[in-house]
């Protein structure tokens, strides 16, 4: 894999489900009735599904660098603002770019910027990520500004 | 709230608190999150999130009362950020640890006053080394204010 500026990340996409919903609302301890009970989120003039965890769509993105990446263990960092809420049903998909490369011939960076969209719909949360490079991937250091 | 009682809040610790990554939590979360295939052993990245809020030593119940809100005012998540320094492991008990690290006063047209609070969480593991660190901002509507 060479890697510079421009490079897209290979997308990752799923279908949000209501029953993953309600087992991370357990495991987060997350009281908020929005993530399983339609009913509530129908009172709160939220429409009729079931609102995802604002964490889980962070993940969906994790899930889409460390399949680019291929070893969790290169991520460095991710930064993202939430801009719109996922609901049960949606289909998301999680993607990215390389916008820059960095660093000396041993230990090199890739600063991405990322983002997760809903088929059809919003933007759902935008933000960036570093991950570690394997010596033979960079295709060449970005030149500085 | 007032500004200056806003103001204050910044530098104040939580107490400290941990977290274990279950096995059996890690694999329902896996599944409900639609995780690629990870190495054996290894955590998923989200649990530098997972385990610095949910082992903070105070619920977010507390934290929005520190702030002088609560969740039926209905905060919402404005930033995540996360560094990931060392692989996390399944299995392991993290120490967590962290405070408030800004607060801020802000006037928009729409949503009229509100604050940013924003607190950093370090986990850190056994040996003593910071595994990963976790920064969020909720931001608090202050219809009152």
């Amino acid at each position: 894999m060479r890697v510079s500026a421009g490079t897209e990340l290979p997308v990752f996409e799923i279908e949000v489900r209501a029953a993953g919903m309600k087992t991370m609302a357990v495991l987060l301890r997350d009281p908020n009735p929005i993530h399983f009970d339609p009913a509530a989120v129908a009172a709160l003039g939220m429409g009729d599904r079931v609102i995802n965890q604002g964490p889980t769509n962070m993940a969906y993105v994790v899930n889409m660098l460390v399949a680019w990446a291929g070893d969790p263990a290169r991520i460095r960092a991710l930064k993202v603002r939430f801009l719109d809420n996922v609901r049960g049903g949606d289909r998301v998909v999680a993607g990215g770019v390389v916008t820059s490369v960095a660093g000396d011939g041993r230990h090199q960076t890739a600063e991405c910027d990322v983002w997760l969209d809903v088929a059809g719909g919003p933007r759902a949360l935008a933000g960036s990520a570093t991950v570690a490079l394997e010596a033979d991937e960079a295709a060449g250091e970005t030149p500085p500004k | 709230m007032t500004l200056d009682d806003l103001e204050r809040l910044v530098g104040v610790e939580f107490p400290a608190g941990e977290f274990t990554i279950e096995g059996y939590e890690h694999w329902l979360t896996t599944d409900a999150i639609g995780s690629p295939t990870l190495p054996a052993g290894v955590a998923h990245p989200m649990y530098a999130y997972y385990a610095a809020l949910g082992g903070m030593g105070l619920t977010l119940d507390e934290l929005f009362a520190m702030v002088g809100s609560s969740a039926a005012d209905g905060p919402m998540f404005g930033e995540a950020g996360l560094e990931f320094r060392e692989m996390m492991r399944v299995g392991e008990t993290y120490r967590v640890e962290g405070g408030i690290t800004g607060a801020a006063r802000k006037t928009g047209r729409r949503a009229g006053v509100f604050d940013i609070v924003s607190f950093e969480l370090r986990v850190v593991d056994s040996s003593g080394a910071v595994a990963a660190v976790s920064t969020n901002s909720f931001v608090f509507p202050r219809r009152a204010a």
